[in-house]
């Protein structure tokens, strides 16, 4: 397969980059023009990556074993382009005051579909970087003391994980002496401490980026810094992309060595899903709530990682779906109701009675992210629940329950307050709904819903992406 | 490699004078050694071209940028430090990211890497072994830093804007529907304002 077949998505993705920065400069402030282009781009990845799943896709290595093309760097297009596109549709109007959003959140989407398709260690940093960048401008792009700290906090602490994942990526390339992933199957049953100290950085850069629970403090903080439209953007976006390149090198590069790794994950895991849900119980402000409760999904995802089977990797890279379609839906509502600096939990007092159907909506949407059965959330952490099950770790099975249950507690509290009266005046009075909500609620929607009654074609699916290492 | 030790100590030496000096000047200056120790170490691994950059971009360009911002933000001004919420925390910091490097040095020494004894490639670390990487394999690296470039330019343009768009913004703000006042727009119309 030629690069310009493979990297069709990415080559749209690109030039959809260059020409929205062109529209962004030639048309006068506040014009769609760009958004336009921008989310035409998104949707013309989205087409190229259907139509090259629909081709025969066998593995291919493009430009000197740097990048690989397979089923799985196509379904990481498919759940960062839904980030990408609901991320443009939120801030369509909200984030008018500056023209380079749509370019921003394009690069960033482009790093994290080259997160998909990483084979060696110099694209996986450069595919973190490209990630992260344009975020830390877009997390400080509102001018106010929580924007510049949210900004602030993110680019000192981002440079500081990337410095320590570059030591890391240092140290293996010095003890394996290769960058490729494929030859590192081949050495790394070598259990040289060196390459464990390596793999130990790497992994702590790769975490930080997940917000896994040792280097979780900037999640709640930039969350609530940034625009509601980056934090959706970053809430689903980040988390695939660190999460796909995280099992790609430890399932792919590093799976002969997976009794090393794997219990460290399985504890971080455990910590994670209890701590972040845990903290996510006293949030008043609902994107501190979700920061708290997304730092707990990393802690579900990671189980798919820690336990190292083919029924791990498909449970975790199924849960990204529904997880992510819960965030856009939530964010479509909290972007429904105003530009304000933040929304806390008495804002929504009243909501049952004055918006019922924005209300129902929300609920379904955190129905999904704490698991109720007929949701997509029931069935990714029923999956997870297995593969836990299936490897053996009774411990991290009862830790997902148990997350579970905190991270119920966390999300009850929100619709508890939809059905109290509000004294006075309504609060929802900066209530807008453009024709992009209504787009991003309806596919968050019908993907939620779907994917909790009929989930088969989507797992079909997901078992065909996540067979790219060689475990059987 | 007593050439390398030495040129390592005197890196990390001068890396630790960046995080420890009071004055932004000394720090900046301390950069410059830990700069020019690290062109050193490029020049023994043969890579000649990489020296050359380092020391012309960074100790050259970046460094004089630096003491531009360095002079220009605190001239006359004396700095104080503000409490630490945790006390101690600097010197516990120090001694556990000491431990640690300790501990990757004695890894690095008892446990080397495999040695790859292949000949250098032609033109290796000069300027056309560079050029032929850079847009033959390695193109593809190339074109993501170009994409991060381009984003951190774009990161000026939305936190700094010009002066022009901070006044629409301004505007916006105060009167959200109504035309632009008169004034802003004779401000727009002769430029800059």
């Amino acid at each position: 397969m030629k690069a310009s077949v493979g990297l069709l998505p990415e080559y749209i993705v690109g030039i959809s980059i260059l020409v929205t920065m062109v529209a962004a400069m030639i048309r006068p402030h506040g014009s769609t023009l760009k958004s336009w282009i921008a989310l035409i781009g998104t949707l013309g990845g989205l087409w190229a990556t259907i139509d090259l799943w629909t081709k025969p896709v066998h593995p291919a290595l493009f430009f000197n074993q740097s990048l690989t093309v397979d089923n799985y760097s196509l379904f990481v297009n498919v759940l960062v382009l839904i980030a990408a596109g609901s991320t443009l549709l939120l801030g369509w109007s909200g984030e008018r005051e500056y023209d380079e959003f749509p370019v921003l959140v394009l690069i960033s989407a482009l790093g994290m579909m080259s997160l998909g398709m990483v084979a060696n260690l110099i694209t996986l940093f450069l595919g973190i970087e490209v990630l992260s960048l344009p975020l830390y401008v877009l997390a400080s792009s509102h001018r106010n003391t929580l924007g510049g700290e949210a900004g602030l906090k993110y680019l000192l602490l981002g440079a500081f994980s990337s410095g320590i994942l570059l030591f890391g990526l240092a140290l293996l390339y010095g003890a394996a002496g290769t960058m490729n992933f494929v030859n590192f199957a081949s050495v790394a049953h070598i259990h040289s401490p060196l390459l464990a100290a390596g793999l130990m950085l790497t992994l702590v850069g790769l975490l930080f980026k997940l917000g896994i629970v040792p280097f979780h403090m900037w999640i709640p903080d930039v969350y609530e810094g940034s625009p509601t439209s980056v934090t959706n953007f970053m809430a689903f976006g980040t988390k695939v992309g660190a999460a796909v390149i995280l099992l790609r090198l430890l399932a792919y590069g590093f799976y002969m060595s997976g009794p090393n790794w794997g219990p460290v994950l399985g504890y971080l895991a455990l910590l994670t899903m209890i701590v972040g849900n845990l903290l996510a119980l006293p949030q008043n402000d609902l994107k501190r709530l979700f920061g708290y409760s997304g730092i707990g999904h990393a802690g579900f995802l990671l189980i798919g990682v820690a336990v190292h089977t083919a029924v791990g990797a498909k449970a975790m890279l199924f849960y990204l779906l529904p997880y992510g379609l819960a965030v856009i839906g939530a964010f479509a509502i909290l972007t429904m109701m105003g530009n304000k600096e933040s929304i806390t939990i008495q804002d929504l007092r009243g909501m049952a009675r004055q918006k019922p159907w924005a209300a129902a909506l929300f609920i379904v949407f955190m129905f999904s992210f704490a698991g109720i059965p007929l949701t997509g959330g029931f069935v990714g952490k029923l999956y997870l629940l297995q593969a836990a099950l299936f490897a053996h770790q009774p411990g991290l099975a009862i830790g997902l329950v148990l997350g579970t249950f905190l991270g119920l507690g966390a999300y009850l509290r929100p619709l508890q307050a939809m059905f109290r009266t509000s004294p006075g005046e309504s609060n929802l009075k900066g209530w807008n709904v453009g024709w992009g909500h209504v787009v991003v609620l309806v596919v968050a929607l019908i993907g939620t819903v779907g994917l909790g009654v009929y989930p088969t074609p989507v797992v079909h699916l997901v078992g065909q992406s996540a067979n790219f290492f060689w475990l059987h | 490699m007593v050439g390398i030790i030495i040129v390592a100590i005197l890196a990390i030496g001068a890396s630790i004078g960046v995080v420890t000096a009071r004055q932004p000047v000394h720090s900046a200056l301390y950069l410059v050694g830990n700069i020019l120790s690290l062109a050193l170490l490029y020049l023994m691994l043969k890579a000649e071209f990489l020296a050359a950059a380092q020391v012309i971009v960074y100790a050259g360009a970046i460094m004089v940028l630096f003491l531009f911002v360095v002079t220009l933000l605190t001239a006359g001004k004396e700095e104080r430090e503000l409490p630490e919420d945790l006390p101690g925390q600097r010197i516990v910091a120090g001694v556990l990211s000491g431990l640690v490097g300790v501990v990757f040095a004695v890894l690095a020494i008892k446990y080397p890497g495999p040695v790859i004894k292949a000949p250098l490639p032609s033109h290796f670390g000069n300027l056309t072994g560079m050029g032929r990487l850079l847009w033959g394999p390695d193109f593809v690296y190339l074109t993501a830093i170009a994409i991060m470039l381009v984003s951190a330019a774009l990161g000026v343009m939305v936190l700094n804007p010009p002066r022009k768009r901070r006044q629409i913004e301004a505007g916006d703000s105060e009167q959200q529907k109504s035309q632009t006042s008169p004034e802003t727009a004779k401000k727009e119309r002769e430029g800059t304002g």
